[in-house]
This record gives C-alpha cells, structure tokens and sequence, in this order.
C-alpha cells in the first residue's frame, strides 16, 4: 500500500507517535535502550573510521598554505628535485611582471631515540619546510599584517616581535616551530631542540613560533620551519628545490594574469621538460587519491557493526509490530487509515535511527580517538608519514552518519511498517497469532538464498574498479560478500529449522531442550533475523580471520626469505616505508669499506610517475637483491641479464603490485622520465612483495645514479664476510653514526611482523565490535522472544516447570540459534576468505597470498559465541520465568 | 667608458644623503629582532672611502660589495597621455652583513647569506589622488643582486640598469617597476645635466671619525620617458627624474631623532637639495646643510644657519599615528645670487606614508608642488620626512 500522506496528517501522526510509539518504548525502557545501543554502536563504527580515515588525509597537508596562503601555481621537476638555477631562469622568464617565487624543499626528521632497540614507527616524525625566510615578507603587499609573515613584524604595542634577518641568516641550525608544539614541549625563543635530519644528529636553536595566519588552519605540532639553504645543507640536497610554488599579487583578473604566466612558463620550457607547471597540488587531494583504496574498504568493513545492526532494528520493529498488533487493530477501528500506521511506524523507525544515530555519533567521536592512532600508522607503514594522534568532530561526517542510521534504520522499518498497515483489523486482533508471527518473510525463501549464491558467485568474474589515482577497488568483489552474507542468512533460517526439526525428532528426555527445539522446529522470523545477524558477524569476522591467517603465514615467509643479509642500514629518522630521510654517500661509502663487509645493496628510491600514477622507483643491486633477498618470482626472469650490470641497462624487475597496478606482464615495456629524458624499460621478472602497494620498479643502483645524478641512498643492505659479528659492528657503527638507524636481520623480521599486525589492528577492532553487536542482538532477541511468550512461560510454570528449566530453555534455545549462526557463519567464512584473498585483496592491493585457515582462531571464535550465547539465553531465560502472564509492557 | 673628477667645493660639507641613512635605519631594524642590534662587522672588515677616489664609468654605477652600504634612489615626476599627473620612487638598497670572500659567505649561492636586498617603490597618482606604496626584501642571490661592473640591479621583478650606449653615444638608465597587480611603470632615464659628485675629494664625511663617510653620485636631472600601466589603462608618459648612488661602510652616529630631505627641481632648470637634520630637543643638527645645483651643474651649498624651515601644516596618519609637516616654507641664501629666496612646498596628495612591514619603519616620502611667493608654481620636489612615527635614534 502507497502511504496516503495526504490522510497522514501532522495531528494524527503526533497523537500516533504520543499514545502509541512512544508510550511502546518508554514502558520497556531496557530493550528499547539496548536496541539504540546496539544501533550506536553500528553508526560508531562507522563514524569513527570516517573520522580517522578524515583526520589521517588531513595531516597531509600541504604545509606551506600556512605560509604563502593559496599558491596560483607550482612549478616542479618531471621527476626527482628541481635545481634552484632554475628560479634566475624563470624570473628571466617572466620578466618585470609582479610574481611571487616561493622555492620550497622538504624533509623530515624525528627527535633522537632514548632507547637501544627502539620499535620502528614508534617516534613522531616532524616535517620541515624549508623556505626563503627574509623573502616571505614579498608575499602580498596587502595593508593587513596578519596575511604575512615577517621576521621583522611587530606586536600591537609597535615592538619587534619577529627573531629579525640576523639570527636567520647567521644561524643555520635554527627552526621556527609552531604554537602547538611550544605550547605541549614547553619550547620558546632560544630553546634547543635536538632532531635527526637524514644521518645528522643536530641540535637546533628555536627562533620563534610560526605565525597564525587567520585565512589557515594552525600549524600542526609536528611542523618545523627552516631557512632553505640551511635545510639544502642538513639533507645534503645542495642546490635543489621539491618544488616553485608561484603566488601572483593580490588583485584583479589574477585567474587571467595566471593563465598568462603558465603559458609562458610552458612555453619556457625545454623538450624533455625540466619542469611541469600545474594548478597548486592540493596534497591533501593526492594523499586522498593514495588512500582512496585503503579508506574505502576501511569504511566498507566498519559497516559490518551497521548491517548486524540492522538486522535487529529489522527484527525490533518487527516484534514490536507483533506486540501492539492490538493496538494497531483498535485505531484502525477508530478510523485510522493503514497509510497514517504505516507512516507512523516509518516516523518510529526515523526517531530510533535518529536516536540510535546521535547516541553513535557520541561513541563514534570517543572510537575515532583510538581509531585515529590505528589508521594514522597503517597509512604511516603503507603510504606517507603521518603523525596524526587525535581526530576532529566533522560536521560534514556527523551528517552524513545520521543521515546514514536515519534511512537504514527506515529501511529496515519498512516491512514491519508495511505489514502493520496490511494487517487487516480482523487478524491482528486475534490474540493468538502471538509469538510465532512470521515478520522477515524474505527469509524463509530459499530460493532467494539461492538467487544470491548464485549472484554472488557471478559477480565475482567482474573486474575491479580503477580509481583516479591508480587505486582499485572492487566493487563487484564487495557485491559478492553481501550477496554471500544475506544467501547465508536465509540458508542459516532453514538450518535453524532443520536442527529443531532433528531434535524433536530424537524424543528428548531434556524438558530444556524439548522446549528449545519446539521454538527452533518453526522459526519465528525474528530466530531468523537473529541468526542471520550471527551468520554476518561470524562469516565477515573469521573470513578476516582467514584472509589475516593467510597473510601472516606469507608475510613469515616472505621475510625469512627477504632478510638474509645481516645488517639493514636507514637514517635513523626513517620511521615509515615513504621517508624521505636518505644516507648521505659519504656515509654508506665509509661504510661499505669496512673490511667485515662482503657483500653490499646500496637502495635508493625515488617516487616517479607512469600513465599519470606514482609508483616507486627503486635503484638495487639486482644481484644482491637475487642472492639476498631470494625474491618469490611470480614471473621469474628467463635469462640472468637482468642480475648483470653489463647487460641490464634497460631491463628492469616489478613488484607484482606493480603489474596489477599497472597491468604489465614480463616482457612488456614501460616507459619512465628521467632528468635527462625518456626511458624505454622491459620488464625481465616480477617478484611478489608485500612492501608497498603502489609498486615498485626495480633498476641496477648504477643506472639509477647516473639518471639522477645522486648517490643519497635509502637504505644500505650489508652482508658480512664470514664469521664477522653483526652485533658488534652495529654497536660500533652506532658509536660512530648516532644518526643511522643500524639493524639486524632478526630484529628486522620480528619489527616487520609487528608493523604488519599493527596494520591490521583496525580491522581486529572493528570485526569486534561486529560481534559485540551480534552477542548484544542476542540477548536483545532473547527478551524480545521470551517476553511475548510468557504467557506460555506463565503456564510452564504453573504446570510445575522450575525456574532454572526455563532458563535452561532458554540458553538451549540460544546455543542452538548461534549454533546454527556459527555453522552457517564459518560456512561463510571459507567464501568470504577466498573472495578476500583472491578478489578484494589481490585485486585491491596486487598481492598474492598463501591461503592459511586458523582453525584453532575459528573454533575460539565458535566457542566463545556458543558460551555467550548460553550465557545470555540462561540470563534472559531466568528474566523471563518470572514474568507475569499478563502485563503491558 | 668616461672618467669623472668630482667638483670640489671648498664650504660644501654634505653630511650624507639622507634616504642612506634611511637605509642604514631601516636596516639595522629589520636585522636585529626583539630589540637586539646585530653583531658588527669590525670595520676593517669593509672598505672605507678614500679621498682623491677616480671614479671609473660605468664600473663605479655598479655595485661595491667591498662596502658595507651602498644604495640606488630615484625620483620623479611624470606626465601621462591622458593628462595624468605622477610622482613616483624607486629605491634600491644593498646592506652586506660580510665582505667577500670572508668565512662567513654563504655556501649556496642562490640563497646566501652575506647581503641583502631591499627595496621601495611608490607611485603617487595626482589626479587620482592616490599613493601606491610596495616593497621588496630579498637575500642577495637568485631573485636579488646587482652587477659590479655596470649598473644593473634588481630586487625580485624590479629593475634599474644602464643601457648600452645609442649611436649618439649617449647612455640612459631603465627603471621597471611595478607596485601590486595592476601599476607598472617602465622608463628610461636620459641625463640632462652631467653627474655631480658631492663630498669633498670625492669623500663625503659623515663625522669627525674618517671612516665615518661615503662615495656619493648623483644624476640631478634625467629626462624620463616610458610607459605606466594603471589596471587596464596603459599609456605613454614623460617627465623628469633625480637619481642618487652611494655606497660606504660606517653608520652615522646618534643624537638625532630624524630629518627632513627636500630635491627640488625648478622649471628654470636649477636644483637644490636640502636636510635638516632634528635632534632629541628639538634643534636643528649643524650638519644639516642645504645645496644649490646650478642651470649648468655647479653645486654650492649653505649651511643650517642659511636657511630656513618652516612648517606650514600638519598630516595625521591614520596608519602610524605620526603628524608628519608636509607643507613647509623654505627660505635660503642663494651664494650665486648673494640674496634669500623664498618657496613653498605642498604636497601633491596628502597621504604618501610608507608604512613598511619589511623595513619596519614609517616615512613619509612624496611628490610636492614648489611655488614662489606669489604662489606661482616654480618647480617640483620630493620631500621625504622620518622619525615622525617613532623616533630613529639609535637606529643608525
């Protein structure tokens, strides 16, 4: 029926939502609490991950808006740094016209660590832009001193304020910080502040705190301001710029005048470009775009918590329908239209995903706080330094996750509310078509469940969906999971069936489990809603379970193999996989001429782009990398050109990553810029990694240094002569360079596993709140089942059935509905493993993995939500044996 | 190339032109913070002016980095097409905080850290009644610099450069400038009378200490002729220009909260260049001095007690705060003539404060109208007056 909203007038409505929703859910203020508890917690789920994804993007920023305000444009190399000859030659360019050049070169940097063995990631990295300081005062002309910087500024009283140009200019080793960072570390003017820029232990003098501008966000604790040349000296960059961002003076047709200059600047430049003009990089856009993959099936997976839920605001409105079908019967008698109920139970299922939603926004903020830290390092290990440690309220979000509660919880009303209103008078009156009324009827269709198998099973040939930024994600594979998750709900109905079936069938002696097979033998629709909410939790958590297994086993694999040299050389400040922290080649040479040393990968990395996408270009001695590294070949090489320096010029290795990324196959060619022009590669082999997921190419570290035209490296991997202890040379060599971080094979293997599962933190903590959400709709069931039939329990008791008989009902009649929700769940567990091994996660990522089931993590899994479900059967059913016969709710 | 020999006048003790000590003002502002003066230079670090100094052109247009001061300043007034009536100046300051080649040069050279640039451009619409102010700091290197063996300077898109010589032999200087978005102004600057050295075999003092002076040139007249583009508006203009050029290595000593500076230009093609130098009590210093640049480019001067200078009227900056006498009526004794004569500077706009950030000082500097006595208008001026806003003692 379509709903009269015509005849749904305001008055009806409001005396409907007085006298009879409400009044329903004030006088059962328990279940009517746990069923928006069980809501928030959803929508928390959801919200909180939103935040965190939110916040983790957001502490990409591009730092030098704080300073420059919005840039008109940047002018940066095709790869690699630009060299600061080129700004005489651009201004050359431009002529007398009024633009700004703003040089910037980045780097970042930790704080020297306290202790020997300290885990990796686990110090803030700061970031330090290093910019022209005496020129920032160029930078707009306007009458407000506050929309700039200068080291000369005065306060309101008309005193200096600023450090002024002498300390600057005379004391490379200073920084500026920012409010925050004073404010937390107790830092002023002159304080001292000891970092580790790339190999350097240095002590920096602080100047003075970072001016607000009121047209930005406050600089973050973790930004440090230096000198450019000073900071071109620390990260032993001589001469080179990340980066020109171009600020045209405030004032009319700006977007013409930067029109005018781009085409001059382009026209400028030379064949092969030396440099690419684009619209200022919104790099909290790109760091959205490296994301995008990770956050989607971030958020994808914090919906478990919603659908679970779900299920139960489904089976909440639909006992609720069952309970006040009398009610629902005098007001149709009374003249009220089936449009005006169904749109006052519409009205109910908003007010309780509006509530449930507001509650879980509350829950959802305080999550976001843990949450954010979880997110923050995976994306720190998987994609860019971040230091995020705290995620902000965002409006935007919060609307969008009410928004989200308010329709699903709608949606799940819907059928209840539709079939209130059908209900004609007559039959719900009848008293008796109580607690075994049938709402969730799409469950009982096993043809539906086998309509979605099979669906499901379709969807899994389609192909992954590739974003923007070189990303995929798979929608098809996600549409298999819900198809599986909801077939498997309908299936677990007809399982539930079949075992009360069975158990009657087998006479029981146990008045208990008599009286629990008697409810299972016919389900009620809400035992199937019940069940299918276990089925989803059990199936999405151990399926993770699975895919984690699966992981972990090919990650122990992978680094057994990787980490065969002894002694792993970084900056000490390289906290996560993309730091820009380098060796300077002094170093690694001193190093590598150490008479213990056999063997030596010198690695250097460079980010490059291909089709309009970053990868990773990575300078290796292949050799080494063959003999070290024992690399698991997806496409082995088919010659050993490719490990010899002398023919492998134009041959090249890649990440399996890589080649589904970018969907190269052996034997294809790429082609890559480099300074002096293009590069026509072939691929010889492509190995499996788990390092990175935006690919790797791998070329001889020979080739690399002469394209670049630098020798900072990365990483220095050493293998020493025999019996020479590693140990002893890393204690002296940590003597002798404080500023390198030096570590072992085994201690490199055991931090890699503990970054990994680190990764995966989130998703421990959201496949729990999954099942908290199940145990919780289990008891919230239970109530809900029990207190419609006590009646039935009143004439048990009255017929001599004790008390704990009722409760041992009651927990048989639980155990046995998640019985049936486990079987089914791990069931589903195998599909959904498989769909995320060699679907989502090899679609998503390019991995591929060793699937490994857990089978101890699944019977835990299966264990603990049979104890729970007994637990909380026995409970309820005690609650209930003392329930009158007769009384409103 | 062509060799000058500076006029030596007996009585002429020019003290230094003033906007140098505006620059060595401005300077030690903006390198000390929070009230600390910078570390000195030792003074034998830097050279010092020496008499009988033969200045070579174009080299000595050019920089001097062996000095620790140098600056370029041009006026001037202009006449566009469209009937539009325009001051403007254009300033150039080098400031080195090392000699070259000391231990303390930078190792980049696109940033380094020896010398600084900063500069000052203004341009005064009459008709408008507007004043355009913008200025430009940058550490000498990739967007800031200046030749040493010819004119040619520049601070980020502002420039001032010496022409090659044109077939009549004859050499101009092009100035470009813009202030904000939407004023730019390209000239070129012709001399009309032969440079002027000022000082005294070729030095001019500054103090009782020797090593307190400087090498000071300057173009007194300089036909301008070029382009001013104001938003949308571009048209043709000339006018006429003054040009001064000194470079030293000492700081003048205390004792005086600022000065009043005045360049006139008469129609009747005579200059006079005039400073009163203001003590902390209210007098007027002894080395201010006042000089006559004849029709035919001979310099005497006058001292403080020669002439005379009188405030007509006050403008209050809404900006600073500072009363700045802009209408001034000025009385010296012309020794060419052997009697006094009597104009009035006025203003052409009222508000032509600079009001820097990077500088760190306030100024007033702007373009006048210069009339006798019967109010008839004689000639043009720039008049520059400091230490209104705040007092510049110990700042130089």
């Amino acid at each position: 029926m379509r709903i009269n909203m015509a005849n749904a007038r305001p008055a009806v409505l409001r005396i409907l939502w007085s006298r009879f929703s409400w009044r329903h859910w004030r006088t059962a203020p328990v279940s009517s609490a746990l069923l928006l508890l069980i809501l928030a917690v959803g929508v928390a789920a959801f919200f909180s991950i939103r935040l965190a994804n939110r916040a983790a993007v957001a502490s990409f920023q591009d730092f030098t808006a704080l300073i420059t305000s919005q840039s008109d444009g940047v002018l940066s190399s095709p790869v690699g740094t630009l060299p600061d000859a080129v700004l005489a030659e651009i201004r050359a360019v431009l002529g007398n016209q009024p633009v700004n050049l703003v040089p910037v070169l980045e780097a970042s940097a930790v704080a020297p660590s306290r202790e020997e063995h300290e885990a990796i990631g686990s110090r803030p990295t700061f970031q330090i832009l290093g910019l022209d300081l005496p020129a920032l005062v160029n930078l707009t002309h306007s009458a407000d001193p506050s929309q700039r910087w200068s080291l000369t500024a005065k306060n309101e009283s008309g005193e200096k304020s600023g450090p002024g140009l002498w300390p600057v200019m005379r004391q490379p080793a200073s920084i500026f910080i920012s409010a925050a960072l004073a404010a937390r570390d107790h830092l002023q003017a002159g304080s001292s502040l000891a970092l580790i820029i790339n190999e350097h232990p240095v002590t920096l003098t602080v100047l003075g705190i970072i001016p607000t501008n009121p047209r930005q966000p406050a600089a973050p604790a973790n930004l440090l301001i230096m000198d450019l040349p000073a900071l071109q000296q620390f990260t032993d960059k001589p001469g080179q710029l990340d980066r020109i961002e171009i600020v045209l003076e405030d004032g009319p047709n700006r977007a013409v005048r930067w029109a005018k200059v781009k085409a001059q600047l382009e026209t400028a430049t030379t064949t092969p470009p030396r440099w690419l003009v684009a619209a200022p990089a919104d790099r909290q856009a790109s760091a959205a775009l490296m994301t995008q993959a990770f956050r989607l099936n971030l958020t994808i997976l914090s919906l478990l918590g919603l659908l679970v839920g779900l299920y139960l605001v489904f089976q909440g409105l639909d006992g609720a329908v069952v309970r006040r079908r009398g009610e629902i019967a005098i007001l149709r008698s009374l003249g009220v239209t089936s449009g005006q109920i169904q749109a006052a139970w519409l009205v109910e299922a908003a007010a309780i995903g509006l509530a449930g939603g507001l509650l879980g926004l509350g829950l959802g903020w305080l999550g976001a706080q843990f949450a954010v830290q979880m997110v923050g390092r995976t994306v720190n290990a998987l994609y860019f330094a971040n230091s995020v440690d705290s995620a902000a309220f965002a409006w935007s979000e919060a609307l969008l996750a009410l928004t989200l509660a308010v329709l699903a919880s709608m949606l799940a009303g819907w059928q209840p509310a539709r079939v209130a209103a059908n209900t004609p008078p007559a039959q719900i009156a009848v008293r008796t078509a109580g607690a075994n009324y049938a709402g969730g009827i799409l469950l009982h269709h096993r043809g539906l469940g086998i309509a979605f198998t099979l669906l499901g099973l379709a969807l899994t040939w389609l192909p992954p969906v590739r974003l923007a930024g070189g990303g995929r994600i798979s929608v098809a594979a996600y549409g298999t999971a819900l198809c599986w998750i909801l077939g498997a709900g309908i299936f677990a109905g007809l399982l539930l069936s079949g075992i009360g079936r069975l158990l009657h069938s087998w006479n029981l002696d146990s008045v208990r489990l008599r009286l629990a097979a008697s409810q299972l033998r016919s389900p009620s629709g809400r035992h199937r809603l019940l069940v299918a909410s276990l089925v989803s939790a059990v199936g999405m958590t151990a399926g993770m379970a699975i895919l984690v297994g699966s992981f972990d086993v090919t990650m122990r694999g992978w680094i057994a193999r990787t980490f065969q040299a002894d002694l792993f050389i970084s900056s000490d400040g390289a906290q996560s996989a993309s730091t820009p922290s380098r060796i300077s080649p002094a170093t690694w040479k001193s190093l590598l001429a150490n008479p213990a040393v056999a063997r030596a990968n010198v690695v250097q990395v460079m980010e490059i782009k291909l089709d309009g996408i970053t990868t990773l270009l990575i300078g290796n001695r292949l050799a080494f990398f063959r003999d070290y590294a024992r690399p698991a070949w997806v496409s082995a090489p088919d010659s050993e050109a490719v490990f010899d320096p002398q023919k492998n010029a134009d041959l090249v290795i890649v990440s399996e990553a890589f080649s589904e990324r970018f969907r190269r196959q052996r034997g294809d060619q790429i082609e890559i810029m480099v300074p002096g022009g293009r590069r026509h590669l072939t691929i010889a082999g492509i190995f499996a990694d788990y390092g990175n997921e935006r690919g790797s190419v791998l070329v001889e570290q020979q080739q690399f240094t002469n394209w670049f035209g630098n020798e900072l490296a990365a990483s220095v991997i050493l293998a020493l002569q025999p019996g020479q202890d590693a140990e002893a040379l890393r204690a002296t060599w940590r003597r002798e360079h404080p500023g390198l971080g030096i570590f072992t094979s085994a201690y490199l293997r055991g931090e890699s596993l503990r970054i990994f599962h680190q990764t995966f933190a989130v998703t421990y903590a959201l496949e729990l709140i999954g099942l908290v959400v199940a145990v919780a709709g289990l008891a919230f069931t239970m109530a809900s089942l029990l207190w419609e039939r006590r009646a039935e329990l009143a004439t048990l008791r009255a017929l001599g059935t004790r008390r704990n008989e009722i409760a041992g009902a009651a927990a048989g009649e639980g155990a046995l509905t998640a019985a049936a929700g486990v079987l089914m769940g791990l069931l589903l567990s195998v599909a959904l493993g498989w769909l995320l091994i060699h679907r989502i996660n090899k679609q998503t990522f390019g991995w591929t993995l060793q699937t490994e089931r857990p089978w101890g993590q699944l019977a835990a899994l299966a264990v603990l939500l049979l104890a729970s479900a007994v637990m909380v059967g026995w409970c309820v059913g005690r609650w209930a044996a003392r329930l009158p016969a007769e009384r409103e709710e | 190339m062509k060799m000058v020999r500076p006029n030596i006048l007996p009585r002429f003790r020019i003290y230094r032109r003033v906007c140098g000590m505006l620059l060595v003002a401005v300077l030690s502002g903006i390198f000390s913070g929070h009230g600390e003066a910078p570390p000195p230079a030792a003074p034998t670090e830097f050279a010092v002016p020496q008499p009988g100094r033969q200045f070579v052109f174009p080299r000595d247009h050019g920089s001097h980095p062996e000095f620790a001061i140098e600056w370029w300043y041009v006026t001037g007034h202009l006449f566009g097409t469209n009937a539009g009536r325009y001051g403007f100046q254009a300033t150039f300051f080098r400031r080195a905080l090392a000699p070259p080649n000391s231990t303390n040069s930078s190792p980049a050279p696109a940033f380094r850290n020896d010398q600084i640039y900063l500069a000052h451009a203004t341009l005064t619409d009459q008709t408008a009644g507007t004043f355009r102010f913008q200025e430009r700091l940058n550490r000498a290197g990739w967007d800031a610099d200046s030749a040493t063996n010819t004119l040619a300077v520049r601070n980020g898109n502002w420039s001032l450069r010496l022409l090659p010589e044109n077939s009549t032999g004859a050499a101009a200087l092009q100035l470009q400038l813009t202030v904000g978005a939407d004023t730019a102004l390209n000239l070129e600057l012709a001399p009309r009378k032969p440079l002027v050295v000022f000082g005294t075999n070729s030095v001019s003092r500054k103090a009782a200490d020797p090593a307190a002076a400087s090498h000071y040139l300057t173009f007194p007249r300089l036909a301008a002729t070029g382009t001013l583009t104001l938003g949308e508006t571009n048209q043709s203009v000339t006018g006429e220009a003054w040009m001064d050029h000194e470079f030293s290595s000492s700081q003048v000593g205390v004792g005086q909260v600022g000065w009043d500076w005045l360049s006139v230009q008469f129609f009747d093609q005579r200059e006079i260049m005039a400073y009163r130098m203001r003590r902390t009590d209210g007098t007027t210093d002894p080395f201010s001095t006042l000089a006559w640049v004849d029709a035919q480019g001979a310099i005497s001067h006058v001292g403080p007690d020669q002439f005379q200078w009188t405030t007509l009227a006050k403008w209050h900056s809404p900006k600073s705060g500072a009363d700045y006498p802009t209408r001034v009526r000025l009385t010296a004794f012309n020794p060419s003539t052997g009697k006094p004569e009597t104009f009035t500077i006025e203003p052409v706009v009222a508000d032509q404060e600079l009001a820097g950030q990077a500088g760190g000082i306030s100024y007033w500097e702007g373009a006048c109208r210069v009339r006798d006595e019967a109010g008839k208008e004689i000639g043009r001026a720039y008049l520059e007056l400091t230490g209104y806003a705040e007092s510049l003692k110990g700042k130089f």
